[in-house]
């Protein structure tokens, strides 16, 4: 056991340990994270196996990466306590016995004798120090004067508490990483979706886009209805980087998009030759409008809305977007069919199969209707607030490391024939220029 | 007077600021020191105008574009010089200094650089944005004056121990300790505006304040050196060489986290 502790009291562990992570972590900003394994095979060809054997290809989740920063929490929390005790020891019951050697040591130290009663030295240099904000604490022993000065004690525990700090921090992140999880939802304006794992429901109540005046996406905005137990509890309007949070869940708007699942097609009927504006119906996908006078009936089976062949000969879609929207339509004139195939809406003339026109008739697609909705990303992170309250104290401790810094000043008096002897020393481990004018100046007040 | 001249007026008081402290190098006259202070100074107020223009110009934190971004880290090394300069009596480290910082801006007004500010995306129109970069950035100008002082240091122990002083009394002594001291001021910006701004901007714009995006793990290297540098340095009593060697590693990291991470690895970050 006490083995076990000095291993991971060691800054030499702790010191390893960072230069590891450092690797591991530059190794896995070369090496692209979470491609499938075919993506590896053609990069990498026969190391790809033990790059995915070893976890290199999801490095940052691997367990051999999170067994590291396990190693490196358990190693800060063992090191910070190890030392706390001796810290807080030596701050609170410091030794104020201590020889005129160790005062000679010390970085700034000087000699020399006043011309004054041990007791007027003292006093005359406690007043000093207590103008210059020093705490002191003094000790007589056998006719020698002990004096002890300090200030900004508080600084030597800086480290300490950001490494608090940190192991918040890495809490959260536990937590984030077992708790938390995300899931994203799709809204059309009016629709109510019952959140996943909760016990309320979104409405979308408007969605709106925003440009600049170039025509490029200044921002996407939602109007939310939180809705519980069929009350509305509140509404509220997120965009980008204004997420709604209720209940520990986020909600941020992170995508938009058209809703293909239902489009409607307005689509134009004309006989060869009829100069009218010819018959306009407007129907869903999947349905069928029947023209009794014509005794025609129209199907509309399919929509995509970026018409594309792929290598199969297989019409699929390129992307989300009504680049070239074309819609599958049959029509059946006396029950026998008279045309089926594609039709196009910004390409009206043409027809992929059985061209319509010998047909006596003209089909045309001349628009489409679906709506949009809105990409909600959900999450819930429990972590998120730890990781918060982390931040903070590990702001707050490395402000007080390095700016609350601890300055000391030992004095050792002895009196000689009615003048008194006076050795003083001092310490500041991290500012020492300007502890040294400071210290400097209370000395020559003192010799005054 | 619009934002481009005034960029260009500062330009040229810091190549005067160099061409100053070159001549302070060469004559050991304190009277160039001061001038090339001065030119540096006055150069920041004016480049300060310029960027305060350009933020009024676009309506935006002047760092969507590298062109932005690269002349808002020029100031920083700037404002940190300017700084350190008036606490510390560094002006051996002038020269050096201001080549880093006309590099930056020559960078920035090389013609590769589109100049125009762009409308912005969605996910960067956020306070953060500008506590995160901004932070970051003079952060990373304090790890700059370290580097310089670093590289200062491995010169200077060379020179001592062929038995030359160094005369102006920046001795590689002193020049250890400034390293130390302008990573202090250095460490705690860069935790803030790179590690903590850059969470809780991420959590507000993407729902998750960590995704070990490339460039958010180079900030972590980074964070991760200068670490070692303090632990190194303040528990195992690591000094000079060592020490020197590490803060140098540490800002070339920066660098990298700063131009590398764009142009060779990609990620979230890569619009910028
Ligand atoms: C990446 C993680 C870490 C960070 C950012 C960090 C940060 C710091 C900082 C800022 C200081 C104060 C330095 C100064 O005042 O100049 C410090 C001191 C120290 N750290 Fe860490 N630390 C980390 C991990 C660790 C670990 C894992 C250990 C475990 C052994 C450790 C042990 C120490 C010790 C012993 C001190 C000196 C404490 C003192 O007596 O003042 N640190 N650390």
């Amino acid at each position: 056991m006490k083995a076990i502790t000095r291993f991971f009291s060691s800054v030499k562990l702790a010191i390893v340990l960072l230069i590891i992570l450092t690797l591991a972590s530059i190794l896995g900003t070369l090496i692209p994270q979470g491609r499938s394994a075919v993506e590896y095979t053609a990069r990498y060809g026969q190391i790809s196996n033990l790059l995915i054997r070893m976890e290199i290809t999801h490095l940052y989740h691997s367990w051999w990466f999170l067994g590291l920063l396990f190693l490196i929490s358990i190693n800060t929390i063992v090191c910070t306590l190890t030392r706390l005790k001796s810290k807080l020891k030596k701050t609170l019951r410091p030794k104020l016995e201590f020889e005129s050697k160790m005062l000679n040591s010390l970085k700034v130290s000087q000699t020399f004798t006043i011309n004054k009663g041990i007791e007027k030295t003292k006093e005359r240099l406690k007043e000093l120090l207590i103008s210059n904000r020093y705490r002191t604490q003094e000790k007589t022993l056998k006719g020698r004067v002990f004096l002890m000065a300090r200030k900004h004690v508080f600084g030597i525990f800086g480290s300490d508490v950001v490494h608090i700090g940190l192991l918040i921090i890495f809490l959260g992140g536990i937590l984030s990483g077992l708790l938390g999880f995300k899931s994203n939802l799709q809204l059309t304006e009016g629709q109510v979706l019952k959140i996943p794992k909760a016990d309320f429901s979104l409405k979308l109540d408007k969605f709106e886009t925003e440009y600049y005046e170039s025509g490029r996406v200044r921002d996407w905005k939602s109007t939310l209805t939180v809705i519980e137990n069929k009350k509305e509890i509140f509404t509220k309007k997120i965009e980008v980087n204004h997420p709604l949070s209720y209940k520990g869940f986020m909600f941020y708007q992170s995508r938009w998009g058209w809703d293909w699942e239902n489009p409607s097609v307005n689509i134009v009927i004309k006989d060869q030759g009829d100069t009218s504006n010819g018959i306009n119906i407007t129907l869903k996908i999947g349905d069928k409008a029947i023209l009794r006078d014509k005794n025609l009936e129209i199907h509309a089976l399919h929509f995509v809305p970026d018409f594309v062949l792929n290598e199969r000969n297989q019409v699929t879609t390129r992307s989300l977007q009504p680049n070239n929207p074309a819609v599958f339509i049959k029509a059946i004139k006396d029950g026998k069919e008279l045309f089926s195939g594609w039709i196009f809406s910004k390409f009206p003339d043409f027809v992929q199969q059985n061209s319509q026109k010998e047909k006596g008739l003209s089909i045309r697609f001349a628009d489409f209707k679906t709506e949009q909705y809105s990409g909600i990303q959900m999450t819930k992170d429990p972590g998120a607030s730890c990781i918060w309250a982390g931040c903070i104290i590990l702001m707050f401790g490395l402000f007080v490391a390095f700016y609350w810094t601890s300055r000391e000043i030992k004095i050792l008096m002895e009196e000689k024939k009615g003048s008194t002897y006076v050795i003083i020393g001092g310490l500041a481990p991290k500012n020492r220029e300007s502890f040294r004018v400071e210290f400097d100046k209370i000395t020559k007040k003192l010799r005054r | 007077m619009n934002e481009s001249t005034l960029f260009l007026i500062s330009f040229i008081l810091y190549i005067f600021s160099a061409f100053f402290y070159f001549a302070f190098l060469f004559s050991k006259k304190i009277k160039f020191a001061k001038r090339g202070y001065w030119a540096a100074a006055i150069g920041l107020a004016i480049h300060t105008a310029a960027l305060v223009l350009r933020i009024f110009e676009s309506g935006h934190a002047p760092f969507t574009n590298m062109y932005e971004s690269l002349s808002f880290f020029g100031w920083s090394a700037v404002f940190a010089y300017v700084f350190v300069e008036a606490k510390f009596k560094l002006r051996k480290a002038g020269p050096y200094y201001m080549l880093i910082v006309i590099a930056l801006m020559a960078l920035a007004s090389s013609p590769l650089m589109p100049k125009e500010a762009t409308p912005l995306v969605p996910a960067l129109q956020s306070y953060w944005l500008w506590l995160h970069v901004s932070i970051t950035l003079i952060g990373e100008a304090f790890f700059c004056i370290a580097f310089v002082t670093s590289i200062m240091y491995l010169k200077a122990i060379s020179k001592e121990k062929r038995g030359i002083d160094s005369e102006s009394g920046l001795t590689s002594e002193k020049l250890d300790s400034i390293s130390y001291r302008v990573i202090a001021i250095g460490f705690p910006l860069f935790t803030l505006g790179g590690l903590v701004f850059g969470m809780v901007w991420a959590y507000k714009a993407w729902g998750s304040y960590w995704s070990w995006d490339p460039k958010e793990v180079w900030t972590l290297i980074t964070w991760f050196i200068f670490a070692l540098y303090l632990h190194t340095r303040l528990v195992m009593g690591w000094k000079g060489k060592k020490s020197a060697i590490v803060a140098i590693i540490g800002f070339l990291a920066a660098l990298f986290t700063y131009f590398g991470v764009n142009y060779l690895l990609t990620g979230l970050h890569s619009y910028a």
